[in-house]
């Protein structure tokens, strides 16, 4: 599914990663945990191709770099969810609008947008909102619309980068829960975060990363 | 809900929630495809006229005093003959003097203490529609000044220099002020979608990021500079009727030649296309290559 060979990203001459060898299998859940700066948003970023190695391979599905052309990304870019740390909702749209963004970019026809934009607002208990801007929102609110936007199109991975970083305890269990889900659902699911007890006690996968490096891999 | 597909969608929301530069925008676009329009507009009915001219432009040949009517048959027979001249008419000086009196029958009593007719024979010669040009008409008459009994000519040669002169010139400012005007439209649009783009940044990031193909994030900046364009050209057209009508209606009691204008109506489907053209032109050339990583 994911899979990544010797390989190492630079900012400005600084390696942020550095011989990053990784496989994961389809339907797992990972979750990618280290402190601040340690790479981990730079990671995910690796998968969804927003960043490009600079030396090594990525697997992603059918998607392998560096032979991937440009025009490719996009295509990539719809098998994979992602549920962003500064939510990247469009704020002058509704939360059903910005659910539907995915699908419409996938071309569905409207009427099965609208079935499968509300299906979505229900796994994430959002279906009262669906007429809400985003600004109307609280924090975990629009967190949900974000991860209802990442799973509308089914895709074949979902990302998280810190999707519990701004939340109160309770609503970040609730949060949890909706991964958790997903994951059951048969979706393989990557989340980056630096709390531990997101996935304490969670008997998934856990990979530790420090300063660029893969430090250790557990079971949490 | 969303009941419209999202390129349009987003192009209304836009063109709505900026209406006020948005009409401005159209506005600029409308005055400068009025301009054309207007350059256009003269360059037709120009054209018109000095289309019909080669029907009516004839040459005239006055004769030599003295000429003997056999001497007259033969250059008759002898300007029938030449390959540009379509029908060749004789008029006496007989003749030459009623056509004067008929014509300036309201002051015709200056002619009545004339003893002699001093007017001359004439031949009035109509040449074929494709040799009436300044230069041709020219040649055409050093010819027929060099025959035998023709004292001189009246050719009407510098009307013909004229026109297309005047058409000349209006086709040269013409393609000049349509060349310079199609920049200035272009930019206009060019200049409004470029900073909505760029005001747009991060909304085109997150449908970069959510996996939109190049076009998908095109489309609504396309409509949007197509619905300038098509409105400009749709404004530069009741500007050019307004201008037509002005000038047929209200100053053609003061110069009735402006009566014989005639709205070239190909425009009325031209201009708002041409505007829509250029619109996603400059929209097109705004956006540029999108880059995904």
């Amino acid at each position: 599914m994911i899979e990544f060979k010797n390989v190492a990203k630079y900012y400005d001459g600084q390696s942020v990663l550095r011989n990053i060898n990784l496989k994961i299998e389809k339907g797992e859940l990972v979750y990618i945990t280290g402190h601040s700066g340690a790479g981990k948003s730079t990671f995910l970023k690796l998968i969804y191709a927003a960043e490009m190695p600079e030396e090594g391979e990525i697997t992603i599905g059918d998607f392998h770099f560096p032979t991937m052309k440009e025009r490719e990304i996009p295509e990539l870019r719809r098998s994979v969810g992602i549920v962003f740390q500064d939510f990247k909702l469009k704020n002058d749209l509704t939360v059903f609008e910005n659910v539907a963004l995915p699908l419409q970019i996938r071309g569905m026809p409207e009427k099965e947008v609208k079935s499968t934009v509300h299906e979505a607002l229900r796994k994430v208990h959002l279906r009262h909102k669906v007429d809400a801007f985003p600004k109307t929102l609280s924090g975990g609110e629009q967190q949900r619309v974000v991860i209802a936007r990442a799973v509308v199109a089914n895709p074949l991975v979902v990302l998280a980068d810190e999707p519990t970083g701004n939340l109160d305890e309770e609503i970040a269990q609730d949060i949890m829960a909706i991964f958790r889900d997903i994951h059951l659902q048969g979706t393989t699911v990557v989340i980056a975060t630096h709390f531990q007890d997101m996935f304490r006690r969670s008997g998934r996968r856990v990979i530790r990363l420090d300063a660029g490096n893969i430090i250790g891999e557990e079971v949490g | 809900m969303m009941r419209i597909p999202y390129p349009m969608h987003v192009a209304l929301q836009s063109i709505w929630r900026e209406k006020w530069i948005n009409l401005l925008t159209i506005f600029a676009v409308a005055a400068s495809l009025l301009m054309v329009t207007l350059m256009y507009f003269a360059l037709f009915n120009l054209d018109r006229f000095a289309g019909k001219l080669p029907e009516r432009f004839s040459i005239a040949a006055y004769l030599k005093d003295g000429i003997t009517p056999q001497e007259t048959d033969e250059l008759i027979a002898r300007v029938k003959k030449q390959e540009y001249v379509a029908e060749v008419k004789f008029i006496s000086r007989e003749q030459a003097l009623a056509d004067l009196k008929k014509a300036i029958a309201d002051i015709g009593s200056v002619l009545d203490g004339m003893q002699e007719n001093p007017l001359s024979s004439s031949l009035e010669i109509r040449l074929k529609q494709e040799y009436v040009s300044a230069s041709s008409v020219k040649k055409i008459a050093a010819e027929l000044k060099s025959l035998p009994g023709v004292d001189s000519i009246y050719e009407g040669e510098k009307i013909a220099e004229t026109i297309a002169h005047v058409k000349h010139s209006v086709m040269v400012a013409g393609i000049a002020l349509f060349s310079i005007l199609s920049f200035g439209v272009v930019f206009v649009i060019y200049s409004s979608v470029k900073n909505l783009f760029y005001r747009k940044r991060d909304d085109i990031e997150i449908l970069k990021l959510l996996g939109a193909t190049a076009w998908f994030i095109r489309w609504p900046f396309l409509m949007e500079g197509g619905v300038i364009g098509l409105f400009g050209g749709v404004f530069g057209l009741l500007g050019a009727y307004a201008c037509f009508f002005l000038l047929t209606t209200q100053l053609s009691a003061e110069l009735p030649i402006l009566r014989l204008l005639e709205f070239p109506h190909a425009i009325v489907v031209a201009l708002p296309l041409i505007g829509l053209a250029f619109g996603i032109f400059g929209a097109i050339v705004a956006i540029g290559r999108i880059r995904f990583s």
